[in-house]
């Protein structure tokens, strides 16, 4: 029981829905109370406890209805029992076929799987006889209790407990390392088996031999159920390959992006890079965006300080302040989107833009040669946009470092004190111009931090008409980054140094 | 009033119960809405509800509280509210006013006592008088845990309070106990209180709160539920009416407006339709009353020029 819903949160969790330990013990509990019998109730109470904002129920919803369904069995019977004669028919060609699949790399289930079959076509003999002196179908009526398990299962019409019993085998058979399409045939009969086919047919084979019609007409029945229920798990192994295989993939396919070169990625994965990028923003935000509230000066808060200092006996002395904001940048970001970086500039835009998501105050700006602010385009665009309208704009230049940091120095250099950091994003190649490295003294002098992330390997940083080792000289640090990976470390530095 | 524990009982046995009682005190609700009630009766746990304002996040609790006969115990936040106002604080005037009047009786309990160290061990006896629970004044967080038969806690609009104060509710969420260092823990009495958090998502609230809570976010209803509701609330209305305004709210939430109409805004325009003896809906009628649904003057410009297509649309 509990191991369904321990997959079931993993399978969430595989789609991205935050679920801690705290929570997980909520769904036990809310569990134990509601029980599996009502689906519906049981999916209306999970999505209270486990998902967490609005996003998450979306897929909280798919998630469920893909790992908790299953078909009205009823439904299924009724229309079963419509064509009674053909299923049968199909009952034994199914098991046939059933078993060849599950055979071949499983010496165990072929051993089970002869038995079974063994067993049936001994009693074929007796059936057809037996079928031929009675109705094909008995109808509703009188019927007797089943003995094997997965019978009483079966009639107990409760697709969820179904649902739970299949979980539960599929746990025994390890289904979550299913990692391949092809497995699936052989997952479905291992699956089968764990729940108790080989008691079941034979009890089925026992039925249809018995003299009682109540006996015969639960062999019937339970036969019917047999085969949905091996569609059933059919579809359920079929949907767990999906949840487990495909996410493990996605993943997979993540962790390969994050460290791949940015300049080497492939166009279509632009999104998906798109995706992570935002993700880590997010991430980075909600780990470091404290807002802070206490200042040490300001205006004093009259009615706050009698109230602190009622309990010193109305003699004040400790003071409470109204706070005040400080409205000043404390990031200006700085981007070279020139030809010879042209791979990179995309990035370094997806970047900056997730940085001003991220940080406070972070006004950026973009050169090829001539620079300029574009801290309100990128408020006003969606990144998309704004990516491509700095690009059209300001990108496709030669590049002259000298020019921009003159064009830096003059748009704010008396914006720039001790509490600013100022990242460069560029590869420092300057055209054998001049460097102007004066200019970049004085903005290190000014600064707290000065930051450059350069996306060529370090190996190369001095190479051709590369002036990275001058520049660096005037910088607090400077990092390769040319990957997610480097992105992510750079970042969550830069925001414990900033906050 | 005495047999209100055995009510709750009957009330929270099933979700079916509880709709049906939530019906009696005209608040229609969802089964999603009547599970959440339910599992946080059960689970002893906290809920935390989001939705667009006006969607009856603020009344669940109140109906709540009538409905289990319960105290309803609110607290308001915003921006600044702090433990002093949200747990506890001591009563400055009362312990001042006591040391005033006890001066006198200082001297006779120092009476004979010899030096310095020796006072002091006297005074000693008495305790902390002056930080009991005699001079303690309880605000809601507090008296919550203090009621004896428990009781709904309504903490509204925690999205406006700051970061500190969230972390504050914390301990309270988790254990339904507070922390006074003077006095020690205040655990919950008996029965812990049944406790709702509202927000508007006016910002992100930490996962840490989340993690403590269920989470119920409550959407617009549909077409059919609105107009019980309206029904329930405005039971005066003649039904041909309530569903052509309804069906226009309904058309209304899927333009591009600055703030739709929420189910408050539904019910106050039925009342409005009700006292102008309106029998159905008609553009000019709409356009006069507009200002009741729509609270900006630039959604209601828009709505102007569509005014007769949507009133033709829900007459239908």
């Amino acid at each position: 029981m509990d191991r369904t819903l321990a997959n079931f949160i993993r399978a969430l969790r595989n789609s991205e829905v935050r679920i801690s330990t705290a929570e997980t013990l909520d769904a036990f509990n809310a569990v134990e109370l509601v029980g599996y019998k009502d689906r519906a109730f049981l999916k209306r109470s999970l999505s209270i406890v486990l998902p967490k904002t609005a996003d998450e129920k979306e897929t909280f919803d798919n998630c469920f209805d893909q790992f908790f369904s299953i078909d009205d069995i009823r439904g299924e019977t009724e229309s079963a029992a419509a064509d009674a004669d053909e299923e049968h028919g199909d009952a034994e060609g199914g098991d046939g076929e059933g078993g060849g699949a599950g055979g071949d790399p499983d010496q165990q289930s072929r051993g089970a799987n002869a038995a079974s079959n063994n067993k049936k076509k001994k009693s074929k003999g007796a059936l057809s006889a037996a079928e031929e002196a009675e109705e094909p179908d008995l109808g509703p009526g009188e019927m007797s209790e089943a003995a094997s398990n997965l019978g009483q299962l079966l009639l107990l019409d409760s697709r969820v407990e179904l649902t739970v019993a299949m979980a539960a085998a599929g746990e025994a058979v390890d289904l979550i390392e299913i990692q391949v399409f092809t497995q699936k045939g052989l997952y479905t009969r291992r699956i089968m088996e764990q729940m108790g086919l080989v008691d079941l047919n034979r009890e089925i084979s026992t039925l249809r031999d018995s003299d009682r019609v109540p006996d015969r007409r639960l062999g019937q029945e339970l036969r019917r159920r047999r085969d949905w229920l091996r569609e059933q798990i059919r579809d359920y192994v079929e949907k767990q390959f999906l949840l487990h295989a495909d996410a493990s993939g996605k993943r997979l396919r993540e962790e390969l992006l994050r460290k791949v070169k940015l300049s080497n990625v492939e166009h279509r994965s632009f999104r998906l890079i798109q995706e992570i990028v935002y993700k880590m923003a997010k991430r980075l935000s909600s780990l470091h965006s404290r807002r802070k509230k206490v200042f040490k000066r300001g205006q004093l808060n009259i009615t706050r300080t009698l109230r602190k200092n009622m309990s010193y006996d109305g003699a004040i002395f400790d003071l409470q302040w109204k706070s005040v904001k400080i409205d000043r940048p404390k990031v200006f970001a700085i981007c070279d989107v020139s030809g010879s970086v042209a791979n990179y500039a995309r990035f370094m835009l997806m970047f900056l833009y997730s940085l001003e998501d991220v940080m406070p105050k972070v006004r950026s700006f973009a050169f090829s040669s001539d620079l300029a602010e574009v801290t309100d385009l990128f408020d006003r665009n969606s990144i998309e946009d704004a990516i491509a309208k700095t690009l059209r704009d300001y990108g496709g230049g030669s590049t002259d470092y000298g020019q921009a940091l003159q064009d830096f120095k003059k748009l704010c250099l008396d914006d720039i004190d001790n509490r600013t950091t100022i990242i460069i994003l560029g590869d420092a190649r300057n055209n054998y111009g001049d460097p102007r490295t004066d200019i970049m003294k004085e903005l290190y002098d000014r600064c707290k931090r000065l930051i450059w992330l350069n996306p060529e390997p370090r190996s190369s940083w001095t190479v051709g008409d590369a002036e990275m080792r001058k520049y660096t000289a005037y910088c607090h640090q400077a990092d390769e980054c040319n990957s997610l990976m480097h992105l992510e470390r750079v970042v969550g530095n830069l925001l414990r140094s900033v906050n | 009033m005495t047999e209100a524990p055995a009510d709750i009982e009957k009330i929270t046995a099933s979700v079916e119960a509880l709709k049906a009682d939530f019906e009696d005190h005209s608040y229609i609700c969802s089964d999603q809405i009547a599970t959440a009630v339910y599992l946080a009766y059960h689970l002893r746990k906290p809920i935390l509800i989001e939705g667009p304002p006006g969607v009856g996040k603020t009344e669940l609790a109140k109906t709540t509280a009538e409905m289990f006969e319960l105290p309803l115990i609110r607290l308001q936040c915003y921006e600044g509210l702090d433990e002093a106002k949200a747990i506890y604080e001591w009563k400055y005037g009362k312990q001042l006013l006591y040391i005033q009047v006890l001066k006198e009786a200082l001297g006779e309990v120092l009476q004979g006592a010899k030096g310095f160290a020796q006072s002091v061990s006297r005074l000693h006896e008495f305790g902390d008088i002056f930080f009991s629970e005699e001079f303690l004044e309880p605000r809601p967080l507090l008296k919550a845990l203090k009621e004896e038969d428990g009781c709904v806690l309504l903490i509204d609009e925690v999205d406006k309070s700051d970061h500190e104060f969230e972390s504050l509710l914390l301990e309270m969420l988790s254990e339904f106990q507070v922390s006074i260092p003077e006095i020690g823990t205040v655990k919950a009495t008996r029965e812990p209180p049944i406790v709702f958090l509202t927000s508007n998502n006016a910002r992100e609230i930490s996962d840490a709160l989340k993690r403590r809570c269920l989470h119920l976010y409550i959407p617009f209803p549909d077409v059919e539920m609105e107009q019980r509701i309206i029904h329930a609330r405005v039971p005066e209305i003649p039904p041909k009416l309530r569903k052509q305004l309804v069906n226009f709210i309904q058309e209304l939430r899927d333009l591009d407006l600055k703030k739709v109409p929420a189910i408050s805004e539904t019910i106050d325009w039925a009342r409005t339709l009700l006292l102008l003896h309106t029998e159905s809906l008609d553009p000019q009628l709409v356009r006069d009353t507009l200002n009741v649904i729509l609270k900006f003057q630039e959604d209601i410009e828009n709505v102007d020029a569509e005014i007769s297509t949507l009133t033709s649309k829900a007459m239908k």
